[in-house]
């Protein structure tokens, strides 16, 4: 029950800080679609974490806590995604050490 | 300058304020007189293993109406705004990402299921009427930002909601003539403690109220949904509107 407990908390704490790292990135990240990136990605893992921690010192609580995983893994990205793609769709300005935007092929290709 | 060091100053004061809100406080010992009533009789007199909801839906039944009349009334006064602005012309619209759409048609069953099952065991668990039916309300956010132009039935929606509302309010009355007053639980029995199907009336209510509150937001929902982007807008490119 114990070694239960400690793993958990180590795991937790990883896991928040991965959300650190998510924070930091939002603030350090050149343009706005990498902001997403930092965001999505590294929110994603740390609360992941944080809740599989929990789960791991509270197995009674494993069929919820799966629940929520499943949730944040189908919703986070997406979200993200469409956050993106709407910032691409109003105009808003890569950084300048872009090297590829596939978004603008794609559609010029589509236009064409 | 002067913005800044004015806030500075603003900031100070309200320090000052919550220091000594902070230095006053005191924890409270015992519970006051309602509350410990609460606290003791809410169970054997509602049957909610939810406390909250007891309080909520039972002994503070009115406010609870008078709650979902203000958002009604909110409602009404939004959509009649609305209403004057709309220019019905048809809206062209980029079609969204296969993602979004694939992503939509996974989560949208799961969260109206969330929203029904919150304000179904509203009596039971966390949550209740107003939280299930704004659960509902953000699965139909995404249905309409997967599809913007998808066709509401806005009818339906206020048929729902206000037979929602007629329903309650005559459970309410029906309290006075079966049970001890207005909106008393009590006009069924109560059933056995921490079951679906207990506390009497309350998870009825709950349904009522959670159905009221998702098909209200929903309507607002569909109201701004018909409310047409002006030209030259905050999207300059949804004119061209071709399927990417």
């Amino acid at each position: 029950m114990q070694i239960a407990h400690i793993i958990g908390g180590i795991v937790s704490i990883v896991g928040s800080l991965f959300l650190l790292l998510g924070a930091l990135g939002i603030v350090r990240m050149p343009d706005a679609y990498n902001r997403i990136q930092a965001g999505t990605k590294a929110t994603t893992l740390g609360t992941l974490l944080f809740l599989a921690g929990i789960g791991i010192a509270e197995p009674g609580w494993l069929p919820k806590l799966a629940v929520l995983i499943l949730f944040i893994l189908f919703t986070n990205p997406v979200s993200s995604h469409v956050l993106a793609r709407a910032a691409h769709h109003i105009g808003i300005a890569l950084t300048s050490r872009t090297v590829a935007d596939k978004l603008r092929e794609h559609e010029e290709a589509a236009r064409d | 300058m002067i913005k800044k060091i004015f806030a500075f100053l603003l900031l100070i004061a309200l320090a000052g304020v919550f220091l000594v809100v902070l230095q006053n406080y005191e924890t409270p010992e015992e519970l006051n007189l309602t509350a410990a009533y609460y606290a003791e009789h809410g169970a054997e007199e509602v049957g909610a293993a939810n406390l909250v909801s007891a309080i909520v839906v039972t002994y503070r039944g009115l406010d609870t109406l008078g709650e979902v009349t203000i958002l009604f009334l909110t409602a009404s006064i939004l959509s009649f705004f609305l209403k004057q602005r709309e220019e019905r012309g048809k809206r062209s619209v980029r079609a969204s990402s296969e993602l979004l759409r694939t992503a939509s048609a996974v989560l949208v069953p799961f969260i109206f299921l969330l929203g029904a099952y919150v304000f179904i065991n509203g009596h039971l668990s966390p949550g209740g009427g107003f939280q299930g039916g704004a659960i509902i309300a953000s699965g139909l956010v995404l249905l309409l930002l997967t599809d913007p132009l998808r066709k509401v039935s806005s009818r339906l929606l206020a048929r729902v909601e206000s037979a929602s509302g007629f329903i309650y309010v005559g459970l309410g009355i029906a309290g006075i003539f079966l049970a001890g007053g207005f909106l008393d639980s009590r006009v069924l029995p109560a059933g056995t403690f921490g079951t679906l199907l207990s506390a009497g009336l309350l998870p009825i209510l709950y349904i009522l109220i959670g159905l009221k509150v998702g098909t209200e937001l929903s309507g607002l929902l569909t109201r701004f949904q018909e409310v047409q982007v002006p030209d030259g807008g905050d999207s300059p490119d949804l004119k061209k509107g071709e399927n990417v």
